[in-house]
C-alpha cells in the first residue's frame, strides 16, 4: 500500500522536472536578473531598480518597440483579410482547393531563414525580381528593404506571405462550422453574397477571428528572424524589432540584467495588449 | 398571395438517378398542402425546389402564374420555417424576425411595426430583446415562424417544424399552426413524416414514395380510400392490417388466405362485382384497426366473426389496442376501453366487411 502511495507522484515527476528547470527556473531566474547587473563572466552585482529606470529612459529600446506596432499594424489586419479571403475561396468547391490548400500552408512548414533569403531576393534594389519588374514597365524602383519609411512594410508583407497558411486552415475550420442553414435562409430572404459575409459569416466566426488576432499578435511581436537576416534593423534602426533589441542587448553586448528587464517588461506589454484584444472582442459580442 | 404549380417537375444529382419523378401538383391560393412521406422519399426535397435552393432538372415550376424555375430563391417571394428554426444565434429575436425587411431596406419604422405584429400574432412580444440561445424549442419555433410571417410572402414553406419538439408541444403548435393558416390566409406547403400532423393540418395531403406521387387528395379520403397499398399502409395510425390471398368465384364470391386459414364470404361485399374480375388472382385484404370490432351492428350478416388468440393487450384509456397472430401477419383490433380484455383468452371478434380494401397484389392499386 505505501509503495503504491508513490507511484502517481513517480508518473508526474518528469513533468515536475521539466516544468521546473525550463520553466520555472527561467522565469524566476529572469525576474530576480531585473535587478542585477550581470555579464556572464563577472559575478552578479545588486543594483535595484537601476534597469527599470533605465528602460524608461532607453529611446532606442522604445523605438524598437514603436517598430514593432508599425509592423503590427499592417501585419495583423493584412493577415485577416488575406487569409480569411482566402479561406472564403476555398471554402467554395473550386476545382484544386486540396492543392491550393497546401500550397498556401507550404511557407508555414519552410524554414524562417529560408523564407527571409528568398524575399531578400525578391525585394533586393538592384537585381531583385520586384524592381526589375516595376523597371520593364518604366516605373521608378523602390527601396524595399533600403528605405526607413518602407522597409518595416516590406517585411510585413513578407511576414503575412509566410504565416498566413496557418491562418487560412483556422478561417477554413471557422467558415465550414457555420451551418448551412443560415446562408439558405438568408438567401430566401434575399441576401446578397456581401450581406451574408457581413450579417452571417462574421459574427459567426469572431471566435476564429479572436483566435488569429491573438496569434498573430503574439507572434508579430516576436519578430526577430525576418530584420535579424534583411536588414540587421537597418536603416536607421527603422526595422530594429523589440526582440531583436532584447536579443542584442543580451547576447552582443552582454547586458544579461538589462535585457531580462526588457523581456520582462515586454511580456507584461504582450499580456496588456492581449487582454485589451480580448475585452474589446467581448464587448462586441 | 399565389398558387403554386408543378408540372412535370423532377430532380437528379450529378446525372445520377433521379430522386422526384414527374411530380404534378397543382396547389390553388391559400390552400395549405402537406407533403408527406417516409425519410427519403424527396419531399424536402421538392420543397427545397419550391423554395429555389435546389436546382431543377426537368419539368416546370410556377408561383402564380410566373414561371420560376431559373428564379433564384431570394426573388421567388417565398418564406420557409427550417427543422432546425435556422434563427442567427448572434441576433435578438428582434433582429432575427426584421433581417429580411431589414436587407430590403424598409424603414426603420415599419420593421419594428412589422416585427411587433407579428410578435403579437404568436404571443412572442416579451422575448424580441433575447437571443436564441435563451429561449425554448417551442419559443424558437414561433420565432421562426415569426420570421417567415413579416416578409409578407406570397407561399410560407414548412420543413418538418415540429420534429423537434416533445409531443405534448407538437399538438398545441398543430392547433397553432392551423389558426395562422386561417388568420393569414395564405399558400402553405408542409412537409412531414409524420401522418397525424399531415392529417390534422392538411387541407390536401400529397403521399409521396421513392420520388414518385402515390395520392393527393383531402385527408377523409386519403383515409377511407387509399389508391393503394403503400398509401393505405401510410395513413392511419395503427397502420392498415394487410393479409394476401386470393378471390375465389367459381361459388359465392370468396376471399382466401394465401395459408388457407381464412375464408371470407364475400356475397355481401358493396363492390363484389369489380372483385369478380380478380378470381383466381393475387390480392391483399386490408381493415383498418377500427373496422374490427367486439359486437356486430345490427345488420350481423355484413360482418365476418372470428375467435383469434390475443398476443398482446393494450390499455390506451380511452380504447384498447388488441394485436393477433393470422397466418404471418400481425393484425392490430381498436376496441372500444369500456370491457376489460384478458390477455390468455381467444376474442370473438367480428371484420366490418363494408371496410374492407382489397389490393391487386402485385401493382398494389386499390380494387376498386
Amino acid at each position: 500500500m505505501r509503495k503504491d502511495k508513490w507511484i502517481p507522484y513517480g508518473l508526474v515527476a518528469p513533468y515536475i522536472l521539466h516544468f521546473a528547470v525550463f520553466v520555472a527556473f527561467p522565469v524566476v531566474f529572469s525576474v530576480v536578473l531585473t535587478f542585477h547587473r550581470w555579464n556572464i563572466i563577472s559575478p552578479m552585482e545588486f543594483i535595484g531598480l537601476d534597469n527599470y529606470v533605465r528602460l524608461f529612459k532607453d529611446r532606442l529600446f522604445w523605438q524598437a518597440i514603436y517598430n514593432t506596432l508599425r509592423f503590427l499594424v499592417v501585419h495583423i489586419p493584412l493577415q485577416i483579410v488575406v487569409a480569411l479571403a482566402l479561406a472564403e475561396l476555398l471554402n467554395r468547391t473550386v476545382r484544386g482547393a486540396s492543392f491550393f490548400r497546401a500550397a498556401f500552408f507550404l511557407p508555414v512548414i519552410v524554414s524562417g531563414v529560408v523564407v527571409t533569403i528568398l524575399w531578400q531576393q525578391l525585394l533586393g534594389y538592384n537585381l531583385g525580381l520586384l524592381n526589375r519588374l516595376l523597371t520593364a514597365v518604366s516605373l521608378p524602383r523602390v527601396a524595399w528593404l533600403d528605405d526607413p519609411d518602407i522597409a518595416m512594410y516590406s517585411i510585413a508583407v513578407m511576414a503575412t506571405w509566410k504565416n498566413v497558411g496557418l491562418y487560412v486552415i483556422l478561417f477554413l475550420v471557422g467558415l465550414q462550422t457555420v451551418p448551412a442553414q443560415y446562408y439558405e435562409a438568408a438567401d430566401l430572404e434575399g441576401a446578397t453574397d456581401w450581406q451574408k459575409f457581413r450579417y452571417i459569416t462574421l459574427p459567426m466566426i469572431n471566435p476564429t477571428i479572436f483566435t488569429v488576432v491573438v496569434l498573430s499578435t503574439i507572434g508579430g511581436f516576436s519578430l526577430f528572424i525576418e530584420p535579424y537576416i534583411m536588414t540587421e534593423g537597418g536603416p536607421l534602426n527603422s526595422t530594429l524589432s523589440a526582440v531583436m533589441y532584447i536579443y542584442q542587448q543580451a547576447f552582443q553586448y552582454y547586458h544579461m540584467g538589462y535585457s531580462a528587464t526588457l523581456g520582462f517588461f515586454f511580456a507584461l506589454l504582450i499580456l496588456g495588449v492581449v487582454m485589451l484584444q480580448r475585452r474589446y472582442i467581448e464587448q462586441e459580442n | 398571395m399565389a398558387g403554386v404549380r408543378l408540372e412535370h417537375l423532377a430532380k437528379a444529382y450529378d446525372k445520377g438517378p433521379l430522386v422526384i419523378r414527374d411530380v404534378n401538383i397543382d396547389i390553388k391560393d391559400k390552400e395549405f398542402v402537406v407533403l408527406v412521406g417516409p425519410s427519403g422519399c424527396g419531399k424536402s426535397t421538392l420543397l427545397r425546389m419550391i423554395a429555389g435552393l435546389e436546382s431543377i432538372t426537368g419539368g416546370h415550376l410556377y408561383i402564380g402564374d410566373r414561371r420560376v424555375n431559373e428564379v433564384p430563391a431570394s426573388e421567388r417571394d417565398i418564406a420557409m420555417v427550417f427543422q432546425n428554426y435556422a434563427l442567427y444565434p448572434h441576433m435578438t429575436v428582434f433582429e432575427n424576425m426584421a433581417f429580411g425587411l431589414k436587407l430590403r431596406g424598409l424603414p426603420k419604422e415599419e420593421i419594428r411595426q412589422r416585427v411587433e405584429k407579428a410578435a403579437r400574432m404568436l404571443e412572442i412580444e416579451t422575448l424580441l430583446d433575447r437571443r436564441p440561445k435563451d429561449m425554448s424549442g417551442g419559443q424558437r419555433q414561433r420565432v421562426a415562424i415569426g420570421r417567415a410571417i413579416v416578409r409578407n410572402p406570397q407561399v410560407f414553406l414548412f420543413d418538418e417544424p415540429l420534429s423537434n419538439l416533445d409531443a405534448k408541444l407538437r399538438g398545441q403548435t398543430r392547433i397553432e399552426l392551423q389558426k395562422l393558416h386561417r388568420e393569414l390566409n395564405a399558400t402553405m406547403i408542409y412537409v412531414t413524416h409524420d401522418q397525424v400532423e399531415a392529417m390534422t393540418l392538411g387541407d390536401r395531403i400529397v403521399v409521396l414514395r421513392n420520388g414518385d406521387v402515390m395520392q393527393q387528395d383531402t385527408p377523409l379520403n386519403l383515409y377511407n380510400h387509399p389508391a393503394n397499398q403503400f398509401v393505405a399502409g401510410f395513413i392511419g395510425s395503427p397502420p392498415m392490417n394487410f393479409l394476401p390471398g386470393r378471390i375465389c368465384a367459381d361459388g359465392p364470391l370468396r376471399f382466401e388466405s394465401r395459408g388457407g386459414m381464412l375464408g371470407i364470404d364475400l356475397s355481401e361485399y358493396p363492390q363484389a362485382a369489380t372483385l369478380r374480375a380478380y378470381q383466381g388472382k393475387p390480392v391483399v385484404l386490408g381493415i383498418r384497426a377500427e373496422h374490427i370490432r367486439r359486437r356486430p351492428g345490427p345488420n350481423e350478416r355484413r360482418f365476418f366473426r372470428r375467435l383469434v388468440p390475443v398476443e398482446a393487450v393494450e390499455n390506451m384509456g380511452s380504447e384498447t389496442m388488441v394485436y393477433f397472430p393470422l397466418e404471418t401477419q400481425r393484425f392490430i383490433a381498436r376496441l372500444s376501453a369500456d370491457y376489460p380484455i384478458p390477455a390468455d383468452q381467444p376474442l370473438d371478434l367480428f371484420w366490418d366487411l363494408g371496410k374492407l380494401h382489397f389490393f391487386d397484389a402485385e401493382t398494389e392499386v386499390a380494387i376498386r
